[in-house]
């Protein structure tokens, strides 16, 4: 059967257009290294974006600004538009578009403001994964509570701790100070005795080992760092 | 004389008080932040602005038609106040962030260089100048949480000097030294010296016979102005991890037998100016309250730093009349002037606020603000601060700091005169509004 002329090229059209959002998602794919232009001052910016089984990730490291293998979030690749935002306090968003020679040119934006951006393939993507939680001993599940002084005050502390199989140990962290604060916590893990409770959102952390049924160590908002001594909860 | 003529008369010795009460830290020597003469409800234009070599902190004075102040470039400046003409300069060897005190054609101030000027006021030439035991800022180990821990650090926001008040032949001002000086105004001479256990950059405000400041050992002291002795002394609070929340930069007013300060202790005090007995505390959420308060109609005027408040309390009570939400921290004392309050902002504002409701009036922001380099602010002009404190490790919070002040902070207390409003900015220029 012969295909009329008209009909074959049609066919050529839709199979090449199918095939364009794949060749530029792969396109997209890869370190990516350049300048964002913010006034009296250049920025280095370096992303790195894969795809995982559908679905893309990616880190990026900000010299200038202390940013470091810091996960990508939002991600959305649509033909040559590539869209994120970097998670953490910094509220960073770029918006990229991928142009004729290869660059991804668009916007930085952070807090309202907005600057020019151009990133360059450098090689292949080199996306780094953000710690993940471990479990926690048996004998540290459950409640913990204690005190502690910082500027001027007693804060009280909870600390309760649930392993949840393959995802490791989940913690729930409350500060009750002049006001209730539930912190995000985004990773618990246990190294030998050592246990560590990160909300890195908000800049706090616990670290401390079980010892004579007491969790002993320290906590620290920011670089300030005060003992902490957790007993469990009755 | 008749009736008339009485009536100018009087009306001509109240001009001549209020251009008097212009000519001081705070207008006067018991520091109650309010000033006579019309205050501008509306923006029409920039008078003119001077430059100068660096930041301008120090608060501007005027006595007959000249503006006086201080810059951090080592100058004391004296500037025609209707042209924006410099009339004279004297150079010190250190910053000036202090605001200079006119008295009977004497110009008196303080300098980073460890020594107090008597200068001319109308050329400013040298009368006297004393050395004090040194300029030194607000330091502590691992201040604010800076690393490492164990490192003194000094404090980038310990950023005026002492401003002098001058009364009954005497001039008083606080010292690095941690001393507060009492020096014979015509010759310099040491009356006494009292002291203290730190800094105090605190500005000394009088009251029958009384000095009252705050030092940043924690303690705010009443001392007798004649001997130099201790009357009482009040105990604020303490913060021996990061010494953040401790220390008084504000300066106090007193009204009605009442002392009003603000604390880096997160409090606004009144304390009662016999006794030394605390009468009410408002607190601000670890938010430190540097600016100097203003004392009007049975209101305290004042605002804080990272909450970023302007607050009017009431002076008997010191429960909340108004509460506005500002952009920045706000470090400038605020001025009253008729039914306008003046009050600079960190971000590169001076604003005016209406005194009854606090909304504000109008805002004029100095070209570095606008400029936004380095995206210190935030597009709603709010500091970036995860943007610019993204490190605490080796000078980078300092670095930051800079790069916030030069953004053209208003440090500096705004003065009203005959309409016109006059303010120092970090961006280096003294600003006069119309």
């Amino acid at each position: 059967m012969t295909v009329p002329g008209a009909l074959q090229r049609l066919l050529v059209i839709v199979v090449f257009a199918a095939a364009l959002p794949c060749r530029g998602e792969e396109a997209i794919s890869g370190r990516w290294e350049g300048t964002t232009h913010i006034p009296d001052d250049d920025l280095n910016v370096i992303v790195d974006l894969a795809q995982e089984n559908g679905t893309w990730v990616g880190s990026i490291i900000i010299p200038g600004l202390d940013v470091k293998g810091v996960p990508l979030t939002d991600i959305t690749v649509k033909a040559s538009a590539v869209n994120f935002s970097v998670k953490g306090t910094l509220g960073i968003q770029l918006k990229l578009q991928l142009d004729g020679s290869g660059k991804l040119t668009g916007s930085f934006e952070q807090a309202g403001n907005r600057a020019l951006t151009t990133l360059q393939k450098t090689g292949p993507s080199q996306v780094e994964y953000p710690p993940r939680n471990t479990p926690v001993a048996k004998e540290l599940e459950g409640e913990w509570k204690g005190d502690y002084q910082m500027l001027g005050y007693t804060r009280h502390v909870s600390i309760k701790f649930t392993n949840r199989g393959p995802d490791g140990a989940a913690a729930e962290f409350v500060i009750v100070g002049r006001r209730t604060n539930n912190l995000p916590v985004d990773l618990v893990t246990q190294e030998g005795d050592l246990l560590s409770v990160d909300s890195h959102e908000i800049g706090i952390s616990f670290e401390g080992r079980l010892r004579d049924g007491k969790l002993g160590g320290a906590i620290r908002q920011g670089a300030i760092e005060t003992p902490l001594v957790l007993e469990r909860a009755k | 004389m008749n009736g008339s003529q009485i009536g100018v008369l009087l009306a001509s010795l109240c001009a001549m008080a209020a251009v008097n009460a212009q000519s001081m830290f705070r207008g006067d020597a018991t520091h109650s932040g309010r000033y006579a003469g019309p205050a501008p409800r509306q923006f029409h234009r920039v008078k003119w602005k001077f430059p100068t070599g660096d930041r301008v902190i120090s608060s501007p004075v005027f006595k007959d038609s000249v503006v006086y102040f201080g810059g951090d470039d080592g100058n004391v400046y004296a500037v025609d106040a209707e042209t924006g003409r410099q009339i004279w300069k004297r150079v010190t060897n250190g910053p000036v962030p202090a605001t200079p005190a006119i008295v009977d054609g004497t110009l008196y101030v303080g300098s980073y260089d460890g020594k107090f000027y008597a200068l001319d006021a109308r050329t400013g030439a040298l009368k006297w100048k004393i050395t004090t035991e040194g300029e030194r800022r607000f330091e502590a180990k691992g201040l604010h949480g800076l690393q490492p821990k164990n490192q003194t650090i000094a404090d980038p926001f310990d950023v005026f000097l002492s401003s002098p008040v001058v009364v009954n032949g005497s001039v008083y001002f606080g010292s690095g030294d941690g001393n507060l000086y009492a020096l014979d105004s015509a010759t310099g001479d040491l009356r006494w010296k009292f002291k203290t256990g730190d800094v105090v950059h605190a500005s000394p405000a009088f009251a029958d016979g009384v000095l009252f400041f705050g030092s940043w050992d924690s303690y705010f002291y009443a001392v007798d102005a004649t001997t130099g002795k201790e009357k009482w002394r009040f105990h604020a609070g303490e913060d021996p991890l990061v010494h953040n929340q401790v220390g008084f930069q504000s300066s106090p007013a007193v009204a009605n037998g009442v002392v009003y300060t603000g604390c880096r202790d997160a409090n606004l005090y009144a304390l009662d100016a016999a006794t030394g007995k605390e009468k009410w505390r408002f607190f601000n959420d670890l938010s430190w309250v540097i600016t100097s308060p203003a004392v009007a109609d049975g209101k305290v005027f004042f605002a804080t730093s990272d909450s970023s408040l302007y607050h009017v309390v009431d002076a008997n009570s010191g429960k909340p009349v108004i509460r506005q939400q500002g952009k920045a921290y706000m470090f400038s004392s605020p001025a009253i002037v008729g039914d306008v309050v003046f009050i600079g902002v960190l971000n590169g504002t001076l604003e005016a606020r209406d005194a009854k409701t606090g909304e504000l009036l109008w805002d004029f922001q100095v070209d570095t603000s606008k400029q936004n380099k380095g995206w210190v602010l935030t597009a709603d002009r709010k500091f970036n601060v995860p943007f610019l404190y993204h490190s605490n490790w080796r000078e980078a919070p300092i670095v930051a700091n800079d790069q916030q002040i030069r953004i053209g902070g208003v440090f500096s207390s705004p003065l009203v005169v005959n309409g016109v409003v006059y303010f120092g900015s970090a961006d280096g220029f003294l600003y006069a509004l119309e």
